[in-house]
């Protein structure tokens, strides 16, 4: 049986992942309230989910404060897809 | 959270426990609609007032503080929205859109009744109003279908009625006189914008 995506396969990316698929845009502090995760952390995965390519991030200035807005890609998305096409099959589902 | 490998099972937990946790019932922000609402409302009775006080025509040269207000203040309230809210769904980007359609098209309109004014002398600002009463409650209508509004649906339905009889009265060359019709402009705005502002409103309270 195909192998589950490695880089989805992880607690924290495949939240950050199913929740970007939900919404068409989430900022960090929106991920972490949802996610229950501390920003270090947050910000370590959206980093390697951006450097696969699966999301965009694009940081901002709302008066001084910075925010940083993610997106899920087109090849985020297909991905997201696969990985649950996979999980569908190991579970019988 | 924690950055661990998962087994299946817990994989699709993580999945529908993070749908679950953004899955909300959009019913958006009624400050904007308040904004229109009322700025329109207010604007119609002042010019309604000192066109009957003095009779002096130059007072409808008040109509244009609600597009200059409106449009400046609405881009800065959505985006305050949008940062507190702190996710943009499907449904805040489709309003946001068919707003932005249905406020451009008003602006052209605009753009078409001056030039008419200009180059002709004709004054053709009654279609404007039943423009705006057409172009907006459908706009509205659409919205409320999209986030299952009724308030919003039928706020666009009494507002859409009173804009066919205004396209009904131009077409057929009866004069909008500012007793009767005023009022009834008046009551559009109440219908489309603040009544479903305070619903939305009240509802987003009741939601947090």
């Amino acid at each position: 049986m195909k192998e589950l995506n490695p880089l989805l396969h992880s607690q924290l990316r495949l939240a950050i992942m199913s929740i970007l698929m939900n919404v068409e845009e989430a900022d960090f502090v929106y991920l972490k309230e949802k996610t229950e995760s501390t920003a270090g952390n947050l910000s370590v995965q959206l980093d390697k989910l951006s450097n696969a390519g699966y999301i965009h991030i694009q940081k901002g200035f709302v008066g001084k404060k910075t925010r940083t807005v993610c997106r899920m890609t087109e090849t985020g998305r297909a991905a997201f897809e696969e990985y649950v096409d996979t999980l569908k099959k190991y579970l019988n589902l | 959270m924690e950055e661990r490998k998962l087994t299946e099972k817990e994989s699709l937990e993580v999945i529908t426990s993070m749908i679950a946790r953004t899955k909300q019932r959009y019913v958006g922000d009624g400050r904007i609609m308040l904004l229109w609402g009322y700025l329109v409302g207010i604007v119609s009775i002042l010019v309604w007032i000192m066109l009957a006080a003095t009779g002096q025509s130059i007072w409808n040269l008040l109509w244009f503080a609600i597009p200059v207000i409106g449009g400046i203040a609405t881009p800065i309230m959505a985006r305050k929205h949008q940062i507190r809210s702190g996710i943009m769904t499907f449904s805040d980007k489709v309003t946001s859109r068919l707003w932005t359609i249905a406020g451009g098209s008003e602006f052209v309109t605009i753009l078409v009744c001056i030039c008419i004014q200009y180059f002709t002398g004709s004054s053709c600002w009654s279609a404007m109003l039943a423009y705006t009463l057409v172009a907006m409650p459908m706009a509205e209508i659409a919205q409320g279908l999209l986030i299952k509004e009724k308030s919003l649906t039928l706020g666009g339905a009494i507002g859409l009625s009173i804009g066919i009889v205004t396209v009904c009265c131009v077409a057929g060359r009866i004069p909008l006189g500012a007793n009767w019709y005023m009022p009834l402009f008046i009551l559009a705005f109440v219908a489309m914008m603040i009544v479903p502002g305070h619903i939305l409103n009240n509802k987003a309270s009741r939601e947090k």
